[in-house]
């Protein structure tokens, strides 16, 4: 048989399985839609004859198309569900972070020696926490904290500010999370760039809050969020470094094969991470300015603490058995 | 053949199916049109906004909408590429236009993560200053121009088709002359590919190329050039019955 033979033949059934593809890939399904399977293997079979055969490659080009088309067509991915999203946070997510609690540990103590040395430092000497904060933050510290607790609300007094604050603490702080993520590939070196640079800022404007401004009025705003949006952070890291791990240490695999599945282990975190910060810019939004009493927001702000350490302890464990 | 493989953007990927399909690999250069392509639509789409934004913003408050635009631009920097290369063209409006698209190594298109993967990995990737150092040493250095994003995600970007070698067939064959020794396969390719192309090529080439090959057409210069083509044409024409 020639190439001109072979052509002759099959084009009609070419051009029904291109009709058929170009029908499923606008994502309509017709009559003839459970046949994809079975015509999509005939023309693999096609293909495959007329690179054997060398038939040329005008044909084979044309096969090869189609072939790939229709593979994208059948292998396409399907999309997620609400009960996902459920189980997800009921189960998987505080399992994963209780999984790789080594992880947690190493970047919760990246993250937290920085901030307390800086900030204990303010007590005896002032220029380190300074020379991070610059002049520009500590006149920003001072007009956020410098005086009485009602300073931060009267700052939100105007329509909309609690809105516009909460769309900037997600911008700002889930961008974070996503580069300390990124920074991952780097070897871990971005990842603990980020959690060292957060540490050092966050300890200088602590310390300098507690010895030039009025420090109860900076705790008894950052109370609130505080749990959500450090351990958001602090697994962000975890992720980032479940990254930078894999092509330092790579075990068995080679460092693409190590890094294309623990890139992939680590989504969940980068997941969660993403939804607790969505969830601290909503408490920094709109409750961490409210004007209360301290008494109440550090009782709020104690009693997300404890619930968020419960959650990380004992979430998803009885699910443990249901879904082995 | 493992050479030629290494030396060549076209990689062989073979499917559950038992069968072997060809990806043309895009490189940076393409990619980078592309991506200037999406910084503009991007930048375009996020003042566009504001100016809408900033006249709601006399009815809603001038914080609110600040906000919203805020929460979009948000939206634009990380999940603009990410929806895009999810959706059914797996591809950026700004590859698209390259005639470009992101799949997995095995070719099937790109699941959520590893949309999410490649796309954040960006962060880092285009360091330094946006420059894309980070992603261009990485394109280069990997076998399939994989920026480090798509070495994480186990994705490349490949050329949505691939053009097929020019073709142009000259002088017309007139007769068909039937091949008078059995033909190894890739003898019959040769000849073939010879038919295909000889119209790229000025009578003086033609020939010199037909008369490494005149023993089988028993002639030299323009009429080994007329046997050759004849033989082609036999080989490849249609014929009921055969």
């Amino acid at each position: 048989m020639t190439s001109g033979d072979f052509e002759a033949r099959n084009q009609d059934r070419w051009l029904e399985y291109e009709k058929l593809v170009d029908q499923l890939e606008k994502g309509k399904s017709g009559p003839h839609a459970e046949e994809m399977p079975k015509r999509f293997r005939e023309l693999c079979l096609d293909l495959s004859l007329a690179e054997s055969r060398m038939y040329g490659p005008q044909v084979t080009e044309r096969l090869n198309h189609l072939v790939i088309r229709g593979y994208e067509v059948i292998y396409r991915t399907r999309r997620g569900s609400w009960e996902k999203v459920v189980s997800f946070v009921a189960v998987e997510f505080p399992r994963i972070v209780r999984k790789e609690w080594r992880l947690f540990w190493l970047c919760s103590i990246v993250f937290w020696v920085p901030f307390f040395v800086v900030m204990f430092s303010a007590g005896h000497d002032m220029r380190w926490v300074q020379a991070i904060l610059g002049a520009e933050g500590m006149s920003s510290m001072e007009q956020m904290y410098g005086g009485k607790e009602e300073q931060i609300s009267h700052l939100r007094s105007e329509y909309g500010s609690n809105f516009a604050m909460f769309c900037f603490y997600i911008k700002n702080n889930v961008s974070i999370d996503f580069s300390t993520f990124a920074g991952g590939i780097l070897g871990g070196l971005g990842t603990l760039f980020y959690l060292i640079f957060n540490g050092l800022f966050m300890g200088a404007a602590a310390g300098y809050v507690n010895h030039a401004c009025n420090p109860e009025s900076f705790w008894t705003f950052v109370v609130g969020h505080s749990s959500l949006e450090l351990i958001g952070m602090i697994i962000s890291g975890m992720a980032g470094m479940r990254v930078g791990l894999a092509i330092l240490n790579p075990g068995r695999l080679t460092r693409v094969q190590a890094l294309v599945l623990k890139t992939k282990e680590s989504l969940p975190l980068i997941y969660g991470a993403a939804l607790m910060t969505t969830m601290a810019a909503v408490v920094e939004g709109f409750w961490s300015a409210q004007p209360l009493p301290s008494s109440v927001k550090y009782s709020v702000g104690g009693v997300g603490w404890l619930l968020l350490i419960c959650y990380f302890l004992f979430a998803g464990r009885r699910m443990k058995d249901a879904a082995r | 053949m493992e050479e030629t493989v290494k030396l060549d953007t076209l990689q062989q990927v073979e499917l559950a199916e038992g069968m072997e399909i060809r990806l043309r690999i895009a490189g940076p250069m393409l990619r980078a049109v592309a991506y200037g392509i999406d910084l503009l639509i991007r930048f375009a789409v996020v003042a566009v906004a504001a100016i809408c934004l900033g006249i709601a913003g006399i009815a809603m408050g001038n914080l609110v909408t600040a906000g919203l635009w805020m929460l979009l631009w948000f939206l634009m920097d990380w999940f603009y590429p990410v929806l895009f290369e999810v959706s059914r063209r797996g591809a950026t409006p700004g590859k698209r236009a390259m005639g470009l698209r992101v799949v997995q190594e095995t070719g099937s298109p790109i699941t959520w993560g590893q949309a999410i993967i490649r796309n954040f990995m960006r962060a880092v990737d285009s360091a330094p200053f946006f420059m894309y150092g980070f992603g261009m040493v990485s394109c280069l250095a990997s076998k399939r121009f994989q920026r480090l994003g798509d070495l994480a995600a186990g994705t490349v970007v490949i050329y949505q088709r691939i053009p097929a070698p020019p073709r142009m067939v000259a002088p017309p064959p007139i007769n068909a002359i039937p091949v008078p020794l059995k033909l190894t396969a890739d003898e019959v390719r040769a000849l073939g590919l010879f038919r295909e192309r000889a119209g790229l090529w000025s009578d003086g080439r033609r020939a010199e190329i037909a008369d490494q090959a005149s023993a089988l057409s028993g002639a030299t210069g323009q009429l080994g050039v007329a046997r050759l083509m004849a033989m082609a044409h036999w080989l490849q024409e249609k014929r009921r019955g055969a």
